[in-house]
């Protein structure tokens, strides 16, 4: 396209004009990416430390309700709801664990688990003879993914303890749950339980005792844990509306790094606005004066007869060019920024650095200064289809 | 592609209530290879006749054609009716593109591009490409050796020149040139004159232009009308007639010629 071709030629043949356009764009447009950047390396901070803990996510009831395992799908289904597991009374929850066929004995707590519980490794599947295992617990006894684990326990009344042989499934990482703890289903702790409420487990070799069978599964509590943070407080607000209980949750916490987000977009989102109101007005005059420097040049071109109704396009060219190499120089700016940034300073932020920005934020903003720079541009389109060819007859000068 | 432009009683009027200007084109033509010379005193509307002919101005009222000579091909053009169509602008900027050159009086180049690129653009725009008869033209003019060069770096007599080669590439039909010499010394307005009528001509194109430049209009041969005020000296409606001279080949008063 002629116009195209004519536009780009006096666009880089006027360098100074081009690069005085570059810097104004790149003027603001950097400080506010390196914000936008910064904003995002710091929540981003926040939240990971927030979700490197499941305890985030956690909720559990408090209080003397009991639920059971319709209870338990019903929560399951709820949109907001991650892993959902029953518990049992809480001051059973010790046992005594034995690397199989070792001689040494640790106390450790039994914490119900199962499929899709953030405690657990990605992946790691756990049925009703398998357990994860905490780091303390591995490294204190030397147990390995793979081996097998006595959980013991014993009550004063009953003549024989309770021995339930579980296959590790998984060791959790030094980060994950604290303390000498195994991870299992709660089918496994009620197991424990109904030994202690002195049931007979023939399978388990204690034969003396209530009869399993009239056992009703009757559960203390329910632990759920959140899709996402964002889901943590509705699901709260739910369950304890649904059940009429009181719930344990970090709520507080996770909403404010949650607001906290969302007054940093908020103050972001004004100070582009404040910025592009400035930015809008230099532009809009600034190609509006190009158009109005180079009527000559375009009463020329529509002297010849190119254009008519398309010599608007004219500026409309320039002014995206102008456009994409600001964002270029704006986005290699806000590189070395970043790069300063940590030299300069001590963040400890782990997660990607103090300066982020997604592939698709970044899309979003050329695609957005594109749309603001073509907007500004109009007037200035709207100028030069005003140009009357006859300038160049009457306004004599090369 | 030979054509016959024909003016019947073509009028425009200019200005508001307390002063008006009208421009009388009267009756008449001009065919491919032809040369007219206008003069007139500065203020009747030799600029404003321009614009007319070189579809720049919707005139008023009267008729303005284009028709093919005889035994040429092309279609007969109803210019002034272009005027009235709803895409008015589009049609007389191909009318511009495709029937006529203009060479203002002082350049009108793009400065971006350089003396070739600027010759050759108004092929571009004509969509009539050829390379030969731009390098043709900007040999006769004298530019080879300066065809890399952008307008900037030329002087005015260059840049005059470039600006006839620009006017003539496309082989339009008609030439038209407003005071094309004004800004040249005697010799180079004489010159320059010289290759604008010899390079049309070469090209088959018609040339109108406009001139104060007596001594340098009588060096060649042409047709020569005048634009003359024909109304009351203080009358607020002020009338300029386009009136034809005896055609002439040297230097001598105009003599004006009724009719
Ligand atoms: N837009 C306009 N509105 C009103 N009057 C106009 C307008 N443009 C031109 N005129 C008038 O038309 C008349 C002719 O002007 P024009 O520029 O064509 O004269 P000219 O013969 O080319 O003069 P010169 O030799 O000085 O270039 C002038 O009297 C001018 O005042
Ligand atoms: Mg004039």
């Amino acid at each position: 396209m002629l116009i195209l071709r004519l536009a780009l030629r006096d666009l880089f043949f006027q360098k100074v004009h081009l690069i005085c356009n570059i810097a104004v764009l790149a003027g603001v447009l950097v400080p506010l990416l390196v914000l936008f950047g910064v904003k995002n390396g710091v929540y981003n901070a926040l939240i990971g430390q927030l979700l490197s803990n499941p305890r985030s996510l956690q909720i559990d009831t408090s209080g003397n309700t009991t639920f059971t395992t319709a209870d338990a799908e019903l929560v399951r289904g709820w949109p907001e709801a991650g892993f959902v597991t029953l518990k049992t009374r809480s001051q059973f929850d010790f046992v005594n664990v034995r690397l199989d066929g070792g001689r040494q004995k640790r106390d450790a707590i039994l914490i119900p688990s199962g499929a899709g519980d953030p405690n657990l490794p990605e992946g790691v599947q756990l049925n009703a003879s398998s357990a994860a295992v905490s780091a303390q617990l591995a490294e204190q006894l030397q147990i390995s993914t793979g081996d097998r684990i006595d959980v013991i326990t014993q009550a004063e009344d009953r003549p024989r303890q309770l021995r339930v042989q579980l296959a590790v499934a998984s060791v959790l990482p030094p980060g994950g749950v604290s303390g000498r703890a195994v991870l299992a289903q709660i089918e496994v702790l009620d197991l424990v339980e109904a030994f202690y409420d002195a049931y007979a487990l023939p399978e388990h070799g204690i034969t003396e005792g209530r009869s399993f069978a009239q056992r009703a599964a009757v559960f203390e509590g329910l632990r759920v844990y959140a899709r996402g943070l964002e889901d943590l407080a509705p699901l709260q607000n739910r369950i304890e509306a649904h059940f009429g209980i009181r719930t344990e949750a970090r709520t507080a916490e996770v909403q404010g790094v949650l607001n906290l987000g969302r007054n940093l977009n908020l103050a972001l989102l004004l100070t582009a606005s404040v910025a592009s109101l400035g930015l809008a007005a230099a532009l809009v005059f600034g190609f509006w004066g190009e158009v109005q420097r180079k009527r000559q040049v375009l009463a020329s071109l529509a002297l010849m007869g190119l254009g008519g109704q398309r010599l608007w396009l004219f500026p409309l060219i320039q002014a995206l060019v102008s456009a994409a190499l600001a964002l270029i120089v704006s986005f290699a700016l806000l590189g070395l920024a970043s790069l300063i940034a940590e030299q300069l300073f001590e963040t400890g932020l782990a997660v990607g650095g103090l300066v982020q920005m997604t592939g698709a934020q970044g899309a979003v903003i050329v695609v957005l200064v594109m749309l603001f720079v073509v907007a500004s541009s109009l007037f200035a389109a709207r100028a030069a289809l005003g140009i009357d060819p006859a300038t160049v007859l009457r306004e004599g000068a090369t | 592609m030979a054509y016959v432009l024909s003016i019947d009683d073509l009028t425009v009027t200019l200005g508001d209530a307390e002063r008006r200007f009208t421009l009388r084109a009267g009756k008449w033509s001009i065919a491919a290879g032809e040369v007219i010379g206008l003069t007139g005193p500065s203020g009747t509307g030799k600029t404003l006749l321009l614009e007319l002919l070189g579809m720049l101005r919707a005139p008023d009222a009267g008729r303005y054609r284009a028709e093919p000579l005889a035994g040429e091909t092309g279609a007969p053009q109803a210019f002034d009716s272009f005027w009235k169509a709803p895409n008015a602008i589009a049609l007389c900027a191909q009318a511009r593109a495709r029937f006529f050159g203009f060479v203002p009086q002082a350049g009108g180049l793009l400065p971006f591009l350089t003396v070739a690129e600027n010759v050759e653009i108004s092929q571009r725009i004509a969509k009539r490409p050829d390379p030969d008869w731009a390098s043709a033209l900007l040999g006769e003019l004298g530019l080879s050796q300066i065809a890399h060069l952008r307008p900037g770096a030329l002087s005015i007599g260059q840049r005059q020149r470039v600006a006839i080669a620009r006017a003539l590439a496309h082989r339009p039909f008609c030439v038209i040139a407003d005071e094309p010499t004004a800004a040249l010394d005697p010799e180079n307005a004489q010159a320059a004159m010289g290759l604008l009528i010899e390079a049309a001509q070469a090209g088959g194109t018609a040339t109108l232009l406009s001139s104060h430049d007596f001594p340098t209009l009588s060096h060649f041969a042409m047709r020569r009308m005048a634009l003359q005020i024909t109304s009351a000296p203080h009358d607020p409606n002020v009338v300029s007639t386009l009136v034809p001279l005896e055609a002439q080949k040297t230097a001598s008063a105009p003599q004006e010629v009724s009719g």
